[in-house]
């Protein structure tokens, strides 16, 4: 589970990372990253797994589109309006959903659904390994992308000085439309991943948001390394707490490492002070 | 002299307004939720506004106020009236708690911070059965009619408690405000790092400022509680529905300022209301997308608030009286 807790928290942490603003609506794009590859595994017959390219797609432009027209409008406004417009975002992109798709469980069978595989002692299930692959994968090519290609580095560049990488000719409201639309894609990518074993529905962000918070802050806000080491950490403290915890105290263990790792440690467990 | 006249007409119109409304009708519900919103903006508008730290996680002060009193009544029969005391003095020990470790942060951390610690109160009272009734929700037991007991046949009673309480929070906003913390916090929200260097404290006065608000917001809780006579961890806990919903009335309506909160409560809850009734019939969640877009549009418009509409009419009407 910690692979694809890092692979949908990347998002989260590229977009701080590189432009300062928390998206409180980012888990709302796993949603849609879900119903994506829903939609294509009941109409076209794809795989979600096979679908993910295409969750990816899709969000990548809904997240083109927003950070043009919106988030473009507050990077310079005090902190209270930015906050504001991504939670207004989150209710908009929430229940827009809920009138287009209504509010049923949705969910999809694939054949691998219920194997396992055994290790000795220890059995793994299919769609979990599957997800963790696809998420390793997906994290390694963003890491590629981001140490190697011009877009990368330019994108870097952007997040550590933004004025500077623009007096070097780096066409910085580009990169932030990118490093958005590719953050809510890589989000909706991980949300096509998880479909196997999650039922989606309007309000399934929700159950993801705190957790996302939860893996990017353990690495450290906008940290993508960190966001790995997050997502990791935070399966296996889910792991240990469901061995001595009744279910619904789960979350609340999550909720107060949260706390506990903003008072201690804001920078992340990773992360290097700013 | 003139700021005077007019504060004190905009209070007559509404001690009157309530008599106006059928007492039995469903707008006098609405009012006085608008006035009880507009107060809770108000209290958050203290560390949300004057200190800077934007709070989302209100609702935890909210639902101890809700919780303490309730529990008081149906346990030992104790009168909300001291149960309201007892609410805010948990939800200040509350406040400290949360804000001992967290007053650091800023911005976004904060609001995170916050949100999660919300979130945290709600899992507790929804979990811990045995004192909150859990999933399930508490009721008010009824008891005969008298102020003593808090409780009235009509919401017109109702209506002016909300009425007073936004006065009371409102005075007191000012009064930090144009009180040496006042001017402390400001100088905190300028520079932090400048204010330490003249000798401000800014730790003691940001916690100060949060345990006043959330003081306050409990014993609003409590309010609450008394008029909507039901509850249950998910309402009065709610992120969604109290601590952003606060939050989003300030800024709305501006940010800072002590008229800001009672014009955002003024529009949105009157529009929420507006727009439940108009589409409950239709598809769900319409209202709310509405309502979620309007927000983005305010958000974009004026970042600052209504209260910028409301300064620049009145500089405009001031222009032409002048020439």
């Amino acid at each position: 589970m910690g692979g694809v807790y890092a692979v949908i928290s990347i998002g989260l942490t590229l977009v701080y990372g590189v432009m300062g603003i928390v998206n409180f609506a980012q888990a709302e794009f796993l949603m849609i990253g879900m119903f994506v590859s829903w939609f294509a595994w009941a109409y076209l017959g794809l795989d979600p797994v096979v679908a993910a390219p295409l969750s990816f797609a899709v969000a990548f432009g809904i997240g083109w589109l927003v950070q043009g027209q919106l988030i473009a409008r507050v990077l310079k406004a005090p902190s209270v309006a930015q906050i504001f417009l991504t939670v207004g975002l989150l209710i908009v992109i929430e229940n827009g959903s809920l009138l287009l798709f209504g509010s049923q469980f949705r969910s999809v069978t694939t054949s691998y659904q219920t194997m396992s595989l055994s290790l000795g002692a220890l059995f793994i299930s299919v769609p979990y390994l599957i997800a963790f692959g696809m998420s390793l994968a997906c994290g390694l090519a963003l890491w590629w992308f981001m140490r190697t290609s011009w877009f990368g580095r330019a994108m870097r560049a952007t997040a550590q000085n933004p004025m500077a990488a623009q007096l070097m000719g780096i066409d910085t409201a580009l990169m932030y439309k990118i490093a958005f639309a590719l953050g809510v894609g890589l989000t909706a990518f991980g949300g096509a991943v998880i479909l196997p074993y999650v039922t989606v529905f309007p309000g399934v962000g929700g159950q993801f948001v705190v957790l996302m918070f939860t893996v990017v802050v353990l690495g450290g806000l906008g940290s993508v390394a960190g966001a790995v080491v997050g997502g990791l950490a935070v399966g296996v403290i889910q792991a240990l707490s469901s061995l001595f915890f009744p279910i619904q105290l789960q979350n609340l263990i999550l909720f107060i490492v949260f706390i506990f790792v903003l008072a201690v440690r804001p920078q992340g467990l990773v992360g290097a002070s700013r | 002299m003139k700021r005077w006249i007019a504060i004190l007409a905009v209070i007559a119109i509404a001690a009157v307004l309530p008599l106006l409304l059928s007492p039995t009708g469903y707008w006098i519900r609405v009012l006085t939720f608008t006035l009880l919103f507009a107060a809770m903006a108000q209290v958050w508008n203290i560390i949300g506004g004057l200190a800077n730290q934007t709070s989302l996680g209100h609702a935890a002060f909210f639902g101890i106020g809700a919780y303490t009193s309730t529990i008081l009544v149906l346990k030992f029969g104790i009168s909300p009236w001291i149960g309201m005391f007892a609410g805010g003095f948990l939800g200040g020990i509350a406040a400290l708690i949360i804000a001992v470790p967290t007053m650091r942060l800023q911005g976004h951390y904060f609001a995170l911070a916050t949100l999660a610690f919300g979130e945290v109160m709600r899992v507790i009272a929804n979990v811990w059965t045995s004192l909150t009734g859990g999933p399930v929700g508490l009721s008010v037991p009824f008891v005969p009619p008298s102020i003593a007991a808090y409780s009235f046949k009509q919401l017109l009673p109702h209506a002016y408690i909300a009425l007073i309480a936004l006065i009371i929070v409102t005075v007191i906003f000012e009064a930090i405000r144009r009180s040496a913390m006042g001017y402390r916090l400001r100088a905190i929200k300028e520079n932090p790092a400048a204010a330490e260097v003249i000798g401000i404290d800014t730790t003691k006065v940001k916690l100060q400022t949060a345990v006043i608000s959330g003081v306050l917001m409990a014993m609003l809780g409590t309010l609450y509680a008394q008029v909507a006579v039901f509850f249950d961890p998910d309402t009065v806990f709610s992120a969604a529905s109290i601590s952003i919903r606060v939050a989003l009335i300030a800024i709305l309506g501006g940010v800072g300022t002590a008229i800001g909160p009672i014009l955002g409560a003024l529009f949105i809850i009157p529009v929420e209301e507006l727009m439940n009734d108009l589409f409950s019939s239709g598809a769900a969640g319409l209202s709310q997308l509405i309502f979620g877009v309007i927000l983005i549009a305010v958000i974009l418009w004026r970042p600052r608030g209504f209260i910028t509409v409301f300064d620049s009419l009145m500089a405009r009407f001031s222009n032409k009286a002048r020439s």
